[in-house]
């Protein structure tokens, strides 16, 4: 990128339509249109309790509903050029949560990116090419055939991510993450008291890593898959029901557990991907599916 | 010379001495001056910004401390003023909560890096460099209790019932190396415990004056 293309950015951004959109004293639903050039990246920050959903379509066009239950919150919105901000804000401070409480709704170009933040309230986004960074406390994220480099963070927020593709990072404390019918080449979980549940098919040459801390790791892989295998626990134990697919690693390094855990190693098909199973102190289980 | 060269011209000598050749043409063409105006605006207005912010000295101090505890750091530097002790430095720095969690992660990365440089490292020392980050964090999690606000919220009693499952987890780890102190499995485990429970009470804390 030259200093006239950040430049010429700049004072994109500098004229950029900035609105103020005040809900009223009772509940309501407003909804804005924003009109976009290429791919559009959407940032919604919801402060509050609320449901953020998001959907596309094949118009060059991002539509955002908000509806509030009551009139004590607002939603800033700003579009600079085919960046579009949302913001939800507390009006009255001294209201409860269930009366700040935004909902969003979203239909969205198929090629966007996604920044989206909320409290609680399910994050639901489907259909949709991009980048995305979803962010939660305590609400759920639902994943349906989404593509791109994917990051999702909660607290206690679980991931159900169906028919996904591309990479995928969740990292969560409590929550869990089950990954369906997958077309993911890289894939990161973390969780410290959550299960993950990986039900698909491992992409060749992918790297799968999964750990939880006290939870279930369970992958169910097909017999047309090829991987290689580490699974390790330190207290917890492995759960081997795939033993008659399962060859010793054929790479030439040798694996094996230290004297303080206990692991299985070994090799599905030709190994050409590379799947990493760890759990402190819960169950790792291996199957395959039928 | 042309547009092209003009803009790249710019780029890399800057605005205040053009050569010849680009004054000429600029003299002749509205989009470069355009151009030019809109750079110079640019430029005038970053001078405005304020200065870049010199880190406080409480957190060179407070590396230093750490690394010459842990023996990385071999002569002390020479201390014409008498320094308070490491803990009560590094409690000042933790103060600043938005450094917190990336001050954990870095005693975190220090832990690692000395149990890799030293494979079999001395158990004492091993088990004092996860101790000094669990003390500075049970010292954070106190500060939170004084400050920590009554709500009931979804969010609010989620955060409290993640920060517990995580203390469970870590007195786990803790406990499993004490019995076993070379288990890197268990290690590991316990590192990503500390630092997510650093990131937990930045946000709880962060939280404080938050409505809901």
């Amino acid at each position: 990128m030259t200093l006239g293309t950040i430049e010429r950015s700049m004072l994109t951004v500098m004229g950029a339509s900035f609105l103020l959109w005040p809900m009223g004293a009772a509940a309501q639903r407003v909804e804005k249109r924003f009109a976009v050039k290429g791919r559009p990246v959407v940032v919604i920050h919801n402060v509050g309790k609320g449901r953020i959903e998001v959907k596309s379509w094949k118009n060059s066009e991002v539509v955002v509903t908000g509806t509030q239950t009551s009139g004590k919150a607002t939603i800033d919105t700003e579009q600079a050029g085919d960046r579009i901000d949302v913001t939800s804000a507390v009006r009255d401070v001294n209201a409860p949560p269930s009366e700040t409480e935004t909902n969003f709704q979203l239909t969205v170009p198929e090629e966007t990116e996604l920044q989206l933040k909320t409290q609680t309230g399910l994050i639901y986004v489907e259909q949709v090419m991009g980048d995305m960074t979803l962010e939660s406390v305590a609400g759920d994220v639902h994943l349906k055939e989404v593509s791109g480099y994917i990051i999702v963070s909660t607290t206690g927020g679980s991931l159900i991510c169906t028919q996904c593709a591309g990479k995928l990072e969740y990292t969560s404390i409590s929550g869990s993450a089950q990954i369906l019918q997958p077309a993911l080449n890289n894939v990161k979980l973390r969780t410290t008291t959550g299960n993950i549940l990986f039900d698909g098919d491992f992409i060749r040459t992918g790297l799968y890593s999964m750990r939880t801390g006290k939870g279930l790791v369970e992958v169910r892989f097909s017999g047309n898959d090829s991987f290689d295998l580490n699974a390790q626990t330190a207290v917890g134990t492995v759960d081997n029901q795939a033993a008659e697919f399962l060859k010793p690693d054929s790479h030439g390094v040798k694996h094996s557990a230290t004297k303080f855990s206990k692991g299985l190693f070994g090799t599905v098909g030709q190994g050409l991907a590379k799947v990493e199973l760890s759990s402190y102190s819960g169950i790792i289980r291996i199957l395959k599916r039928d | 010379m042309q547009c092209k060269e003009v803009e790249a011209v710019f780029e890399q000598e800057g605005l205040a001495t053009l050569p010849e050749g680009a004054r000429a043409h600029l003299t002749e063409c509205s989009a470069c001056q355009s151009f030019f105006s809109d750079l110079s605006t640019i430029v005038d207005l970053a001078h405005e910004l304020p200065a870049e912010v010199e880190p406080p000295d409480r957190v060179w101090i407070a590396l230093r401390g750490q690394l010459e505890r842990e023996g990385i750091l071999k002569t002390p530097a020479s201390s014409a003023v008498e320094r308070a002790p490491w803990w009560q430095v590094l409690g000042e720095f933790f103060r600043t909560r938005a450094m917190a969690a990336g001050a954990v992660g870095a005693l975190i990365l220090i832990a690692f890096a000395l149990l890799w440089k030293n494979p079999s490292p001395p158990v004492l020392q091993a088990n004092d460099t996860f101790a000094d980050t669990a003390v500075l964090l049970s010292q954070q999690e106190q500060d939170l209790a004084n400050m920590r606000l009554a709500s009931t919220s979804t969010v609010d009693t989620s955060l409290r019932q993640s920060l517990q499952d995580v203390d469970e987890f870590i007195a786990e780890c803790e406990r499993r190396i004490k019995e076993e102190p070379q288990d890197n499995l268990t290690r590991e485990y316990l590192s990503g415990a500390y630092q997510q429970k650093a990131e937990l009470l930045s946000a709880m804390m962060d939280r404080g004056g938050s409505i809901n």
